[in-house]
Order: structure tokens, then C-alpha cells, then sequence
């Protein structure tokens, strides 16, 4: 409940670090396309 | 001076939430990184290319009256704070010593060490008794002294770092941290242990890798295009003396500290620590400590977590970068980008206590017309207060997300002329860089979302 109530102040602070999730995921990806590739 | 140095004042009318603004400077950052790949080809600071500057600037500007001069001033003020702290009213906001400490000290010498390069290595106090002392010994005993111990290469920049440490708790641990008598004792303190240092080691060696403010402050001079060497002014090139740090065993702790500091002293406002603070402070009451005790002691907990985090979040970025090939350890690549974080520490300093230097700092010009926080008027400057209408609150954000793209930038281009020497493929070289630039972006977030807080 205390954690619906406060969502908006904790989605702000999440919303900061939305870019590293982004670069982080984008590496994942470039990195699992990349060993798939040598893979094959 | 809390509410002033955390410019706890609402920005009203910014044109964009606020947390968008770390998502534009993430794009900054992406920019640069695609621009750093495809026009930065070679590696262009490795190479410290310096020019003396004209003889008659540097008979001026550097000679031995000057350093004697500047040395008398650095003690003088040392002195002062001892004396003030000591003897003067308890006041924090009335008495000379914790102004002058946290604010002139602290932060007004960062800026003048990116200005005027390594100003602290003038004034150093410690440096110049440490100088004067064996000067006369020499001169008794007629003869050089025994050689000092050399000094251990595994301690490195290790007492650096736990110095920084330790102040950082002063500051933003120990609840009477600012009260006066707190700020000259612990002068005093750390003025012995520097001494025992300089005893053991040398004047020299203990300042250039032991002694934390000297260290601190050297760091950020090698961001500065003026350098004084072997007793001359030169310029070099904008960013190439960073590239020329040599990094020794604790460098990379010390940079965790100094970024971690400033980490731990925005989160402490943010709801995250105020909710988990009191039960850290619970258990430590839990085991038989006084409430005021326990407090502190969550906070250092506090402060220690965020230093090992930025550590660990660095480790993990060269970690990424490490897998991407180049036959690095660990230890080794975290040591060759170490210097990337020093633009990052300048930047969250700046940014974190613009308003505190802004404001505050103007406290120093009636303090010290008053150091005892008596009555007295010595320059005739006691009547005089802060400007608050200074620096506005919107100026002042935009500000600190200028300060916190621009050093990030930095340190994106410090990391990529790096890559670029240490690599032997270019494709390696680049690839390391994606790691690098998740780092930036990292700390960027962050420091943002540090800032914001300060505005909830």
C-alpha cells in the first residue's frame, strides 16, 4: 500500500536510471548477437 | 549551511521534468561517443606536451620568496583555525575555523586547482614546517640526515584515501562535525599524523602519495593547462596531465572515496536512506550503543556503502571492458582508466556544492574580521552578509547539469584516447569504450538524481 502511495516519488527516481537500463540492455544485445555470430 | 549547501530551494518554472534532463544527457553522452569513434582516430594526451612559460613570468611567479610566502600564509591560516576553533565561540555559522575548513578548504580549492593548477602544493602547511624542520636540523647538525624509510609501494595512495575518508565522516557523520572545538582537534590530529608521515618518509614522498589533501588536490590540478615542475610555470596541453598520472596501490579507493563522499551526502536526503537509516540505527541500538552513537554509526555504514558501491560499479565497467580482449588484469585495466574518474569527482563536487561555495563562501569576508565570533572587527568587514539573491535556483540547476555533462564528456574522451593507446586492435579499442560509456552514463544518472533530491 505504502509503496503504491509513494509510486510517483520512487517512478521519478527510476526514471533517472532508465538510461543505464537502456545502454545496459543494448549491450546485452550487441554482446549475445556477437556470440552468436562467432557461434556460427 | 545544510539548506544552503543542498540548495533546498524549489525550482519552479523548468521548461522539462527534471529526470528528463538525465535522459538528455545521456544523449549528450551517446553523441559524443559515436563522435569520440568516428573523428578521434589516435591517441592524442598520452603525450604531456608542456611549454615553460617565459623566464621572466616564472622569476615572478615562482621563485623562493614566493614559496617561503606562500607557505608562511598556509601556516598562518592553520594557525588560525586552530586558534579560532579553540578559543572562539562554539557557533558554527559565527566562529572562522569550520567556514574556512569546509567551505574555503575544501571547495573554493578546487576551482583555483583547475584555474591555477597545483595552488594547495604552495600553500600546504604541513609541507612547509615539514621543509622548515629539516632545513634547521640540517643546518645543526652540519651534515644530511639519515635517509628517511622509503616508502612502501603496496601503501601507495592507501592513507590518502582513508584521510579523505575520514574527513568525509567528520563532515557528514559525526553529529558535532562543524562545531568549532571538533574542527581545530581534528586539525590538530591530522596535523600529528602528517608529521609522523613526513618523519617516516620524507617531506616529499608522504605528500606527493600519503598526505590526503595533497593527493586530492593534485588530482584536480591535473585537470588544470598550468603546472609547475621542478620549480617552473608551464602550460600543457588542456587535459594531457591526467593521462600522465601514474596510478600506485589505493588510487582507484581513493576516487570510490571521493566520488562516494558526495554520493553518500546527497542519498542521506533522499527518502531511500531516510527510510532504511533508522534501522540500521535500531539494530546498532539493539546491540548497546547510546541512539546518538548508533545514528553515526548507520551513517558511516552509510557513507562506507556508498564508497564500496561507485568501487564496485567501476570494477564492473572495467570488467565489461576486459572481456571485450587485450590480455588485461583486472587490477591493471582498472589502473590505466582510473584517471577517467577524476573529472567525474571534480563534477560531483562542483555540482553537488555549488551553492554551498556560492553562499557560504561569502561568510569568510565578515568571518574573518571576526574569527572568534566575538565582536570584534579587524578588516572592518564584520557587518557584511551573505548575498543569497546570488545565484538563482533555476541558474543553479542548470548549472550543475552543465558541470555534470561536461565532465562526464570529459571523461569519455580521457577513457577513449586511452582505449585507443592500450589497444592494440582499434576494433578492441572501441569496444572497450561501450563498457566506458555505460560507466558515464551510470555516474551521470546518478549525479543528477543525487541533485534532485536536494529539491523534493
Amino acid at each position: 500500500m505504502v509503496l503504491i502511495a509513494h509510486a510517483g516519488h520512487w517512478l521519478t527516481s527510476i526514471a533517472y536510471f532508465v538510461p543505464v537500463l537502456a545502454f545496459l540492455a543494448w549491450l546485452g544485445v550487441t554482446q549475445f548477437i556477437e556470440r552468436r555470430d562467432r557461434g556460427r | 549551511m545544510t539548506l544552503i549547501a543542498h540548495g533546498l530551494v524549489v525550482r519552479s518554472d523548468l521548461p522539462i521534468p527534471e529526470w528528463l534532463f538525465g535522459w538528455a544527457a545521456a544523449m549528450v553522452l551517446f553523441v559524443s561517443f559515436v563522435a569520440l569513434a568516428s573523428l578521434w582516430p589516435e591517441p592524442k594526451l598520452q603525450e604531456e606536451r608542456r611549454r615553460p612559460l617565459p623566464d621572466r613570468v616564472n622569476r615572478v611567479l615562482s621563485n623562493r620568496v614566493d614559496d617561503v610566502l606562500a607557505g608562511g600564509i598556509g601556516v598562518f591560516l592553520l594557525g588560525v583555525v586552530m586558534w579560532s576553533g579553540f578559543k572562539g565561540t562554539q557557533s558554527s555559522t559565527a566562529n572562522f575555523a569550520p567556514t574556512f575548513v569546509y567551505v574555503i578548504f575544501w571547495l573554493a580549492l578546487v576551482p583555483a586547482s583547475i584555474l591555477f593548477g597545483d595552488v594547495f602544493r604552495a600553500f600546504n602547511p604541513w609541507r612547509a614546517i615539514g621543509r622548515v624542520v629539516a632545513w634547521v636540523a640540517r643546518t645543526a647538525a652540519r651534515t644530511d640526515l639519515p635517509a628517511p624509510l622509503p616508502y612502501p609501494e603496496r601503501l601507495g595512495n592507501w592513507p590518502a584515501a582513508a584521510g579523505i575518508f575520514a574527513f568525509a565522516a567528520l563532515e557528514l557523520v559525526y553529529s558535532e562535525g562543524s562545531k568549532p572545538e571538533t574542527v581545530a582537534t581534528a586539525t590538530l590530529v591530522y596535523s600529528a599524523v602528517t608529521f609522523v608521515g613526513m618523519a617516516l618518509y620524507g617531506v616529499e614522498s608522504w605528500i606527493n602519495r600519503g598526505e590526503a589533501f595533497s593527493v586530492y588536490f593534485n588530482l584536480f590540478s591535473r585537470l588544470s593547462a598550468v603546472e609547475r615542475r621542478d620549480g617552473q610555470l608551464g602550460l600543457r596541453r588542456p587535459l594531457s596531465g591526467l593521462p600522465a598520472l601514474r596510478p600506485v596501490a589505493g588510487t582507484v579507493a581513493l576516487l570510490a572515496v571521493m566520488i562516494g563522499a558526495v554520493t553518500f551526502d546527497g542519498a542521506a536526503e533522499a527518502s531511500l536512506w531516510t527510510n532504511i537509516a533508522p534501522h540500521i540505527a535500531e539494530f546498532f541500538r539493539n546491540v548497546g550503543l547510546s541512539p546518538r552513537d548508533a545514528l553515526e554509526l548507520a551513517f558511516l555504514v552509510g557513507l562506507f556503502a556508498s564508497v564500496l558501491l561507485v568501487a564496485a560499479f567501476y570494477q564492473l565497467g572495467v570488467a565489461g571492458a576486459r572481456s571485450v580482449g587485450g590480455g588485461f588484469t583486472q587490477e591493471n585495466l582498472s589502473r590505466l582508466f582510473v584517471h577517467t574518474l577524476v573529472p567525474i569527482a571534480l563534477v560531483y563536487v562542483a555540482a553537488h556544492y555549488l551553492t554551498l561555495l556560492v553562499f557560504q563562501g561569502q561568510a569568510v569576508v565578515f568571518l574573518a574580521s571576526d574569527p572568534l565570533g566575538d565582536g570584534s572587527n579587524i578588516f572592518g568587514t564584520a557587518g557584511r552578509s551573505i548575498d543569497h539573491s546570488a545565484l538563482g535556483s533555476n541558474a543553479t540547476w542548470y548549472l550543475q547539469v552543465a558541470f555534470v555533462v561536461t565532465g562526464h564528456v570529459i571523461a569519455l574522451t580521457l577513457a577513449h584516447d586511452r582505449a585507443l593507446a592500450i589497444y592494440e586492435k582499434p576494433r578492441e579499442a572501441v569496444r572497450s569504450q561501450y563498457w566506458m560509456l555505460v560507466i558515464m552514463v551510470g555516474f551521470t544518472s546518478l549525479a543528477l538524481w543525487l541533485l534532485s533530491q536536494s529539491n523534493q
